[in-house]
């Protein structure tokens, strides 16, 4: 359940220490999600409909670059309304794609490889190691991104010092412009594969808002893990956890009401927030656009 | 939307500092140059902007496979075709603007208020909860205003939750309202799923997941001719939006939210309790979509059951987006969008044209006119 909520939110945060708040993860989720289940659909192969996702998520994350930054709309508005559009879009195109049973169809998904030896280690065996490749291949892509932009490497402090004061990152030479635009692409890719993941590897379909607010859990987990990578798995690692909860209650006797169980990862994310993990600073270029003074 | 004509430009000559010359697109003063002939008044942009949005709608009707005809005629047939069509778009619209009213309060305190949408479920849980305490013969006079009231003050307790949070911890208000949005949700499904909360007396494997109706004097009176299902909401709408429109232009207390929003640090320096002004406007907020949600109990068919918010809180804040802090912005656009939310549905209905279609062209209409407000000459409303 984690698995989607990381890969979605290596690239916000990517995206947020470059200064651009990208409220839409949720509307590019949904996307890639819609647009793997409809590439799928037609192809008859997952893997076909894991690209159109990417070439989806990756339109998307260029209409929210040219609105947030080009154009320097505000980014609260335009992320919430990116979602919205999101929604309808995906749910006009479910209408006319699918029909009306659009959550009946089952697509042609990803099957789960098991890694021998490793997936028989108890518990965290079936956790890690018994993902479809599109599963492998996000936790790969996470932890390369991680790595890559980490704030001990010459691109990591890039993103760092665009995302805290882009007119002096832009006097010492630093592409602002096209580093703001990379994170958000970057973050099109990754929240597009996380909705092929949850459409092509786990449910098998595509049904109306089948993302339903994983894309917020995913900023919230960046800003809970104060913009940093590891704090940032760890909060996607108890979100997620939260999540399956409301599978795993039955099994382990518990009688929760079930709607108690689905808003719990939202009631930990505000726990989270509002300090329990103490005090934390944005990059203060956050949701700041950029104009070069003349 | 003039803005791919800004690419097409050649690149600026070498200025006189050592930086490389960038593409044309990103410096702001050619762009204004290029843009000199477009509009520039806020009207004018809107305008352009619905133009867009409009054109988005008909190729998504002609993409669907119907008539643009048809389509328009079961537009209209739906917004106001009957009494019954334009009395249930007057509720939308009613619904809309008590959301949109309450995020404009909060917006002039310099606060964006994304969680209408929990605050309407936290109004509507307690509304229902009072309704169904008070006794079955209750007058309208008394049940009416005790379940509105106290739709008011569980929104506005919901909003106080984020605004606690940000006057003492620093917290966005944007990420804690958002993530009440749906703590919100769960609360509705938890209070009509359990019988020791608010569900119905189950008597068999078929009793729905909802609360029982609110008693006679507790639902909201009809106001129109006796095929509109128009209620009380409209006119209580109505009011909310002038006394808001008042108090914001026309009264120490609007001018001292206005300062907030602009610099909270130099209306401390200035006195003035800048932590009760923001939590105060973002309680009204709270409490006017508290209103909004009452008001959706209160009417037929009286019951509160999952989904009964029906997005109106996400639609409600999409209203005081393009509104951009302004009340008359909000009457109308609350008006356009009332009417829009039925005929879409009727779209739906008779022409087999996806109800999608409209969510699909009121975002497109606010994102067009976010992307230009770039060229307008001043930003109403600033957000901090």
């Amino acid at each position: 359940m984690a698995l989607p909520l990381l890969l979605a939110s290596s690239g916000e945060l990517l995206s947020e220490r470059a200064g651009v708040l990208n409220l839409s993860v949720e509307g590019m989720m949904l996307t890639g999600a819609f647009a793997g289940a409809v590439g799928a659909d037609a192809s008859g192969s997952a893997a076909v409909g894991v690209l159109t996702a990417v070439v989806a998520g990756l339109l998307f994350a260029a209409l929210q670059a040219l609105l947030s930054i080009t154009l320097r709309a505000d980014q609260i508005v335009t992320g919430i309304t990116a979602n919205a559009l999101a929604l309808g879009a995906t749910t006009y195109g479910a209408r006319l794609v699918f029909g009306d049973g659009a959550g009946a169809k089952t697509l042609p998904g990803l099957d789960p490889l098991a890694v021998p030896l490793l997936h028989e280690i108890p518990v965290l065996g079936p956790a890690l190691f018994e993902q479809t490749l599109l599963g492998y291949l996000a936790f790969a892509l996470a932890l390369a991104l991680a790595l890559a932009f980490s704030r001990r490497r010459t691109a990591g402090l890039a993103v760092d010092a665009v995302g805290e004061d882009a007119l002096s990152a832009d006097r010492s030479g630093l592409p602002v412009t096209a580093i703001r635009y990379g994170t958000v692409l970057l973050t099109g890719v990754t929240s597009a594969l996380a909705g092929a993941h949850l459409a092509l590897s786990e449910v098998h379909a595509f049904s109306d808002n089948i993302t339903g607010g994983i894309g917020y859990l995913a900023v919230v987990a960046v800003i809970a893990g104060r913009w940093r990578a590891w704090p940032t798995l760890l909060a996607c690692l108890v979100f997620g956890l939260a999540q399956s909860l409301q599978f795993a209650a039955p099994a382990l006797g518990l009688h929760l009401s079930a709607p108690l169980l689905v808003a719990l990862p939202y009631v930990f994310a505000l726990l989270a927030v509002s300090g329990l993990v103490g005090r934390s600073r944005a990059p203060s270029g956050l949701t700041v656009p950029f104009v070069r003074a003349s | 939307m003039s803005a791919p004509v800004t690419t097409t430009q050649p690149p600026s000559p070498p200025p006189p500092d050592p930086h490389p010359p960038r593409p044309a697109a990103l410096d702001p003063t050619r762009l204004r140059l290029a843009l000199r002939a477009a509009p520039r008044h806020p009207l004018a942009v809107a305008g352009l902007a619905a133009l867009f949005a409009l054109g988005v709608g008909m190729l998504l009707v002609l993409a669907a496979g119907a008539e643009l005809a048809t389509a328009w005629q079961a537009l209209d047939e739906g917004m106001f075709g009957s009494p019954y069509a334009i009395g249930s778009s007057l509720n939308s619209a009613a619904v809309l603007a008590l959301i949109a009213a309450g995020f404009t309060v909060a917006h002039r305190a310099g606060l964006v208020n994304v969680g209408g949408e929990g605050q309407l479920c936290a109004g509507g849980t307690a509304a229902a909860a009072v309704g169904l305490a008070l006794p079955a013969g209750v007058p309208a006079a008394l049940g009416v205003p005790l379940v509105l009231v106290a739709g008011f003050l569980a929104g506005a307790a919901w909003a106080g939750i984020a605004a606690w949070l940000r006057v003492r911890r620093g917290t966005s208000e944007v990420i804690t309202t958002l993530l009440l949005n749906f703590i919100g949700i769960g609360l509705v499904s938890v209070a009509v799923h359990e019988e020791a909360l608010l569900r119905q007396p189950v008597t068999s494997s078929e009793t729905l997941p909802q609360s029982a109706p609110l008693p006679t004097g507790a639902q909201l009176p009809l106001i129109g001719g006796p095929e509109s299902p128009a209620t009380a909401v409209v006119p209580i709408a109505v009011l909310a939006v002038v006394v808001t429109g008042i108090v914001l232009r026309h009264t120490a207390l609007g001018l001292r939210l206005r300062a907030v929003g602009h610099s909270p640090a130099a209306s401390a320096r200035l006195g003035l309790p800048v932590g009760r002004l923001e939590g105060g406007g973002l309680a009204v907020a709270g409490g006017l979509a508290g209103v909004a949600g009452a008001a959706l109990v209160a009417t037929a068919p009286y019951v509160l059951a999952e989904h009964f918010s029906s997005g109106y809180g996400f639609a409600g804040l999409v209203v005081g987006l393009l509104a951009r802090g302004s009340l008359t912005a909000v009457a109308a656009a609350s008006l356009l969008f009332g009417f829009l939310t039925s005929g879409g549905i009727n779209l739906q209905l008779a022409a087999q044209v996806p109800a999608s279609t409209v969510q699909i062209v009121q975002s497109v209409l606010v994102l067009s006119i976010a992307a230009a407000m770039l060229f307008t000459t001043r930003r109403p409303g600033s957000r901090r």
